[in-house]
């Protein structure tokens, strides 16, 4: 039987849509998976930082050692040399507003440091660790992932009170916490848009 | 009574482009080509008409020592596009 031409059209119609879904989603999800590297990164980096970190504080009994802590921003001169052999991979809106979470993160967890270090003394792990759950419960709220919208909240709330009752360098196990917590967010991201 | 479809989008090809484009902020020539699976040459040519036709912006330049050439979609080339998807909403419903 001859396709009438709205039949043709109607097929084209689908076909073209279906292009645009596919297309549009390939896209999304090369853009996100590539992403899920750079969680991958902090997480390793904090968990690495932290576990020496309190180590060393452990080992000498010297809490000096927390101005290692200053050289997390090294994380972005890592992070530009992994974004060079990203060959070419845009950015969309999602990757960007994780991307200023992250960097609104790193740049209140500084602050809040310097302060802390250099001018009224602040309970830093309480504060580091309510604004790291935070922002790993906003990323997942981005991802519309519950996983890590949950460790997000047991990181950031439960980190807060055992930041009180958790003496000295034993609070730097949060951190690994953390640490472990973005990383498996960044492998959650990986295998979500594989 | 159908509307029509925007013949400068009713083709594979630049259809793909602008699927991609209206998804991110910016994309790079190599990365078009590597998502629609064109041959550099008919790439070149899509994205010439398209830019043609104001839908698109191209950009060349360079990243480090490497020739870049980046696309845009424009406000004239997001409109069209949504025109063209609710045109083929119509066509289906």
């Amino acid at each position: 039987m001859e396709k009438s031409k709205e039949q043709i059209e109607e097929m084209t119609a689908a076909k073209s849509l279906s292009l645009i879904t596919e297309t549009l989603n390939n896209s999304r999800r090369d853009i996100l998976r590539n992403s899920s590297k750079y969680f991958v990164l902090w997480g390793c980096l904090l968990t690495v930082m932290s576990l020496a970190i309190y180590l060393l504080w452990h080992f000498t009994g010297s809490p000096k050692w927390n101005f290692l802590w200053f050289a997390m921003p090294l994380g972005y001169f890592i992070a530009a040399v992994m974004g060079r052999h990203d060959k070419g991979m845009p950015q969309n809106e999602i990757g960007r507003i994780l991307g200023n979470i992250w960097t609104v993160f790193g740049v209140f967890s500084v602050c809040i440091s310097v302060i802390a270090v250099f001018l009224v003394p602040l309970h830093v792990t309480l504060l580091i660790v309510v604004i790291l759950g935070i922002a790993e419960s906003i990323s997942g709220a981005v991802l519309k992932n519950w996983p890590v919208i949950i460790a997000g909240f047991i990181l950031g709330v439960g980190g807060a009170l055992v930041a009180v009752l958790v003496k000295s360098e034993a609070q730097l196990l949060l951190f690994t916490l953390g640490g472990v917590l973005l990383a498996a967010t960044g492998l959650t991201v990986k295998y979500q848009y594989r | 009574m159908f509307p029509k479809l925007d013949p400068l989008l009713h083709s594979e090809l630049r259809l793909a482009v602008m699927s991609i484009l209206v998804g991110v902020d910016e994309a790079d020539f190599t990365y078009l080509k590597k998502q629609t699976g064109a041959t550099s040459g008919n790439l070149s040519v899509q994205i010439d008409k398209l830019m043609a036709a104001g839908y698109i912006t191209v950009e060349k330049g360079f990243k480090g020592k490497m020739p870049r050439t980046t696309c845009k979609i424009t406000a004239a080339g997001q409109e069209a596009f949504e025109g063209y998807v609710k045109a083929l909403k119509e066509y289906i419903s």
